[in-house]
């Protein structure tokens, strides 16, 4: 049985087309007859599945309606059209740490994100010392988040998602995060994941990230599924589309740089 | 494999599971509920949260919850004992009695502006089920609220009102207040994160809202009709001139709030006469009905709402 199924998916955000911020904004686009909105689909009838331990990276251009996925994935927003069912314990790791509150101590910020993964007070206060320690912030976990780098808030974030034993990852292009060191610690556990059987889904432009972690990847392009296959083999030919277009454009900026 | 659009998710759901349905069930008032149980841990998080920050970088902390209503009503007595030398035995505990069911409600409709938007980043980067923000906003204040009784407590040992059995009262009061706050939290929390504008035009409202509630009057004297002191310009506005805003004076679930919080504390559980000529349970019941009637809108327009946040801003 899948732990994720999507069919059908799309999702269309409406844009207004003057940005209205206020009553005042948009009392004088109505009177000018700006009315109505611009219509954007991010995600044109997206169907896959994916099984119990299964890796999935996603690639595509920026716009490609990756961020829309995971976002739908993780329900925190909805698709216009299509259904999704997702079984198991989902920990969304999209913008790392900007879950925390700047003047709240990372402690407190460790107990605050963990309820909001799903974990309990006991739960979480059980596994606190683990946190802390793979986040290798002892000494600061009194101190406000605000005196934080930004290197520590991510160690913080990224710790607390991987403690939280979810059912699925969804990873936001947070890989490669922090030095190093800790680079490798966060590859290492999510190899870990996997091997634990449990589902991974990655978006990354770091296409050779996507290729040591997932065994099948997905390419998006304008909210459309173009392949969904063999990770290695849609990387190749993905990376092989880019240096096409980007080949394109540098031919099209010669053409028109040479004069008439 | 035919695929049931809606069954799946929702069936996870009642048996306890944690799933993702991708926002595919139905938001039902009775699922949300289930929702803001299984996130209570979120919810208490938030309100601990909302109690620190507020005095965050303070030096007296905590203190001030019970600071800031002992110091309005010490610029009250400066303004109507010592200025207007108003001489009524025991005006002090009425004007307190009469303010803290106000502060409770206008502080959580003010917060409730802000409830989503603060929490911007976490809507962005998590599922809960939102209800939890304008409910945070209300739990947040209602332990306000509790701190402030201590203090009242304090004063009413110092001027000699007695405690007694009556003060059960103050239940019923103030779950009337809460579910009549709650509703318009709701719906202002959902519209606040589209339009700026709405915490501002709250704001003003309150201020003009605050007149209309007997906090610094006594109820009869208004619907009574009885002008003992004809400079007071709003008894005439409400008594003669406006008999539409006499009615709604009568039936706002604050008016019932505050005299509750009077009878309870001051006047030894007589019931209030709000109206000569109705019955207490009368218009009771009819501001019971429209604390209710906000409440469900409220929800309603909140959960409809509640879907665009994370795309918003």
């Amino acid at each position: 049985m899948p732990v994720i199924q999507a069919s059908e998916l799309w999702k269309q955000y409406r844009r207004p087309k003057v940005k209205a911020g206020s009553l005042k904004e948009a009392a004088l686009a109505f009177f000018r007859g700006q009315r109505g909105s611009e219509e954007f689909w991010a995600l044109r009838d997206v169907s896959f599945s994916v099984e119990k331990g299964e890796a999935v990276g996603l690639v595509g251009p920026n716009g490609s309606g990756k961020s829309t996925m995971l976002a739908i994935l993780a329900r925190v927003i909805k698709s216009t059209r299509g259904a999704i069912n997702v079984v198991g314990r989902v920990c969304p790791l999209l913008e790392l740490g900007t879950g925390f509150h700047p003047d709240l101590s990372g402690r407190e910020n460790v107990f605050l994100n963990a309820s909001l993964l799903g974990l309990g007070h006991r739960e979480t206060a059980a596994r606190y010392e683990d946190i802390v320690d793979f986040a290798e912030l002892h000494e600061f976990m009194d101190a406000p988040v605000k005196t934080y780098s930004t290197g520590m808030v991510i160690r913080l974030g990224f710790a607390v998602a991987v403690h939280m034993d979810p059912d699925i990852l969804l990873i936001d292009e947070v890989l490669g995060v922090g030095d190093e060191h800790f680079q490798h610690k966060s590859f290492g556990r999510l190899l870990d994941f996997k091997k634990a059987g449990k589902t991974l889904f990655v978006v990354s432009h770091n296409l050779d990230s996507i290729t040591s972690i997932c065994d099948r990847a997905i390419w998006l392009d304008r909210g459309r599924i173009v392949k969904d296959e063999d990770a290695v083999e849609v990387v190749t030919k993905y990376k092989l589309a880019v240096e096409h277009w980007e080949r394109t454009i540098q031919e099209a900026k010669a053409r028109n740089a040479t004069p008439r | 494999m035919p695929y049931r659009r809606w069954s799946g998710g929702c069936r996870l759901l009642r048996a306890g599971a944690i799933i993702g349905s991708g926002g595919r069930c139905p938001p039902t008032a009775m699922t949300e509920l289930l929702e803001v149980v299984r996130y209570r841990e979120v919810l208490w998080n938030l309100v601990r949260r909302n109690l620190k920050v507020r005095y965050k970088n303070s030096v007296l902390g905590f203190a001030w919850s019970l600071l800031n209503p002992l110091m309005q009503i010490g610029v009250w007595y400066f303004v109507f004992e010592v200025l207007f030398g108003r001489d009524q035995p025991n005006f002090m505990a009425f004007l307190v009695t009469g303010f803290l069911p106000w502060l409770f409600f206008s502080q959580t409709v003010l917060d409730s502006t802000a409830c989503v938007t603060q929490e911007m980043a976490l809507v962005k980067k998590a599922y809960f089920p939102r209800t939890i923000l304008p409910l945070s906003a209300l739990i947040s204040n209602f332990i306000h609220l509790c701190f402030a009784f201590i203090v009242l407590l304090g004063l009413f040992v110092i001027w000699r009102v007695d405690v007694n059995i009556y003060y059960l009262w103050l239940l019923p009061a103030t779950v009337l207040v809460a579910v009549f706050a709650y509703g318009l939290a709701a719906m202002l929390a959902a519209w606040s994160v589209f339009y700026a504008d709405v915490k501002f035009i709250v704001g003003n409202l309150l201020g003009l809202w605050f007149f209309l509630t007997p906090v610094l009057y006594p109820v009869d004297n208004v619907l009574r009709g009885s002008l003992k002191s004809p400079d007071n310009w709003l008894e005439i506005f409400l008594s003669e001139n406006l008999p539409l805003l006499k009615k709604l004076f009568v039936l706002d679930p604050l008016t019932i709030g505050i005299e509750g919080y009077r009878s309870a504390l001051l006047r030894g559980g007589e019931i209030p006469i709000v109206h000569p000529e109705y019955p207490f349970w009368l218009y009771t019941l009819g501001a019971t009905g429209i604390a209710l009637v906000t409440a469900v809108i409220g929800q309603i327009i909140f959960r409809r709402k509640a879907d665009l946040f994370a795309e918003q801003g």
